[in-house]
């Protein structure tokens, strides 16, 4: 049973950091193999209450509703390391491989 | 005829108590009692201001009382961005000032933008704007038909991100957003320390919002002050100079300082209030001339209050309603007194001759006293004032500075509305003067009053064959003749009794 992620993007239309967010998010997507994505890119001039909803700030945002613990990551995600790492795509063992990386 | 002597009395009524409004920015009234008034109408329309201070100054109230009087007052929508509580506990808050959120979100005339802090960790990631916060505003102004923005308070909001260029972009774009859609916007500000605001901090205080308020708190003796002050308000006119403020269970009260013109003076020489009491009203030509502030000086016991009762007195007897500000003696105490020496007190009271101003000994706010002197005129015409004492007010406030300050504004009122003031100073100096120096220890305080009284009535005792005398010299009279002479006078059961000259 592969796992399942549901993401939120939020994004305004024709902004260049929100273009760059999805890009780099769908580049994780097609990566992760055994990964069930339900991806939904919002425009909150479009649906400004969905944003009041999710109390959205920055642009762009990604909220990762599941699975569990709820997360919010706001930027172009232009690290993916950082992006695998927030969205727990990377193991614990490995995560702190990671971080010890990052450090140096 | 008549109708053109009324017109032009409330012509001249409207310049004394107000200068006109400077610049062409028009102005939107907050609704905050006395606020407006201290902004000569308001806050620049259309535009954002910014309140900063300390906490505990109640920055929040005044974004909540905005937003309230908005609705309730002037039926000008609100949208209430949130950056610090959330909005419930907000709701709470404020229905301890009898003001009731819920309802006017029912009835779609208020709605919140929920910024407070989330409770769902966020990760920075890369490069964002803070765009997603401009849009919610934007509709929730669209979806009341908004008029007003509170935004409370932008400090907290700026410690959460740490792109501080995406926070100074969020300020320029809001404020400029805001503008676009025609709505007049109050936002706080936390003011950390002596470093000047938050926002400045960021740079763009100046630029950005059109009108600057700071609060403070002052310790007094037993709570604290609280003052504001208006820093700038771009292309309108605004009065300068610290005023004092409130919070009380209705929401906030601003006492403004009174502005007079000090073109208009209604001192007249030829006509003259009597104190009544043989002797001494011949010793400075007839009375007190009309408009005039006198100050009464001299060591306990010499008979200053009895001078005062004497002068309300006579006000009362030659048809001038009176106001008394009682600070040495509870009011009940002030009206025994005035009744065993024959003065009707209760009775002119009662018939609404005269009214007794108490203000608190301790922590006096002065701005309140005058204002409240202010509402007393207009409403009886009062045409004397006694006031109780100086001295007691020094040590009320103890700050002789805040006394000058208030006795030159009263003084100008007062002056402006022809009503002559007789005031009370306790003068510990002059006990037991020298022979032939009797009037040459004053103290140094009482010679800086002198530029603001027009005459001194000074009360002396001297030790002259083993008994005390009372002796009183005027020692000036602004623009009248007075007698130089020293005379003695007397303490009797019908009050003061003047007598001979005095001589060594």
């Amino acid at each position: 049973m592969p796992q399942k992620y549901v993401l939120k993007l939020y994004t305004v239309e024709s902004c260049s950091t929100g273009v760059l967010a999805l890009r780099n998010l769908k580049e994780i997507i097609s990566q992760e193999s055994k990964t069930v994505f339900q991806l939904e890119v919002i425009d909150v001039r479009k649906n400004p209450q969905m944003a009041e909803d999710d109390k959205i700030l920055a642009i762009p945002t990604l909220i990762k509703k599941l699975p569990p613990p709820i997360k919010k990551i706001i930027g172009d995600l232009s690290d993916k390391e950082k992006l695998l790492l927030d969205l727990d795509l990377i193991p614990q063992n490995k995560n702190n491989d990671v971080r010890v990386r990052r450090l140096q | 005829m008549t109708a053109n002597v009324k017109s032009i009395s409330e012509k001249t009524k409207s310049a004394d108590n107000f200068l006109p409004v400077r610049g062409g920015v028009e102005k939107n009234p907050t609704g905050i009692p006395g606020f407006d008034s201290i902004l000569e109408g308001g806050i620049p329309k259309g535009r954002a201001f910014l309140i900063t201070g300390s906490t505990g100054t109640g920055k929040t109230v005044f974004a909540n009382e905005f937003l309230y009087r908005g609705i309730t007052k002037y039926n000008e929508h609100g949208v209430y961005v949130t950056f610090e509580e959330q909005p419930g506990d907000i709701i709470k808050n404020v229905r301890n000032f009898g003001w009731d959120f819920d309802i006017l979100i029912k009835q779609k005339k208020l709605v919140f933008v929920d910024a407070s802090p989330d409770r769902i960790p966020i990760e920075e990631s890369g490069k964002y704007d803070l765009s997603g916060l401009v849009e919610r505003i934007k509709y929730a102004v669209r979806k009341v038909k908004a008029k007003r923005v509170s935004v409370d308070a932008m400090s907290m909001f700026f410690s959460r991100f740490s792109n501080k260029d995406a926070i100074r972009d969020v300020i320029y774009r809001l404020c400029d957003e805001l503008k676009n859609l025609g709505v007049t916007s109050f936002l706080t500000a936390e003011k950390a320390g002596d470093i000047g605001s938050s926002l400045s901090r960021y740079g763009v205080e100046e630029y950005v919002v059109n009108g600057v308020v700071e609060l403070y708190l002052e310790s007094g003796q037993q709570q604290f002050i609280r003052k504001m002050f208006i820093k700038k308000i771009r292309g309108v006119g605004y009065r300068s100079g610290m005023v004092e403020y409130d919070i009380s269970n209705r929401g906030i009260n601003v006492f403004p300082k009174i502005t007079i013109n000090p073109q208009i003076s209604r001192t007249e020489f030829k006509n003259r209030e009597r104190f009544g009491i043989k002797g001494v009203d011949e010793a400075m030509g007839g009375g007190i001339p009309q408009g005039h502030i006198v100050l009464i000086t001299g060591n306990t016991g010499t008979g200053k209050t009895m001078f005062g009762m004497h002068f309300i007195d006579q006000g009362i007897r030659d048809g001038q309603n009176a106001i008394y500000i009682a600070l040495e003696e509870p009011v009940a105490q002030v009206k025994k007194t005035a009744g065993e020496f024959g003065f009707e007190y209760s009775k002119y009271e009662k018939e609404g001759k005269l009214v007794f101003v108490a203000p608190s000994l301790i922590d006096m706010r002065n701005d309140d006293v005058l204002n409240e002197l202010l509402n007393v005129v207009k409403r009886i015409n009062a045409k004397r004032v006694v006031i109780d004492s100086i001295s007691s007010m020094m040590s009320a406030t103890m700050n002789e500075e805040s006394v000058r300050q208030f006795l030159i504004q009263a003084t100008r009122f007062f002056k402006s509305k022809g009503i002559a003031c007789v005031m009370n100073f306790l003068s510990g100096t002059n006990f037991g003067a020298a022979k032939g120096q009797l009037l040459a220890t004053n103290e140094t305080s009482l010679m800086r009053l002198s530029s603001i009284v027009d005459g001194i009535i000074l009360l002396l005792y001297v030790e002259r064959g083993q008994r005390v005398k009372r002796i009183l010299n005027i020692l000036k009279m602004r623009g009248s003749w007075h007698s130089n002479e020293i005379f003695q006078y007397e303490i009797n059961g019908k009050g003061i009794k003047f007598g001979e000259r005095y001589e060594e």
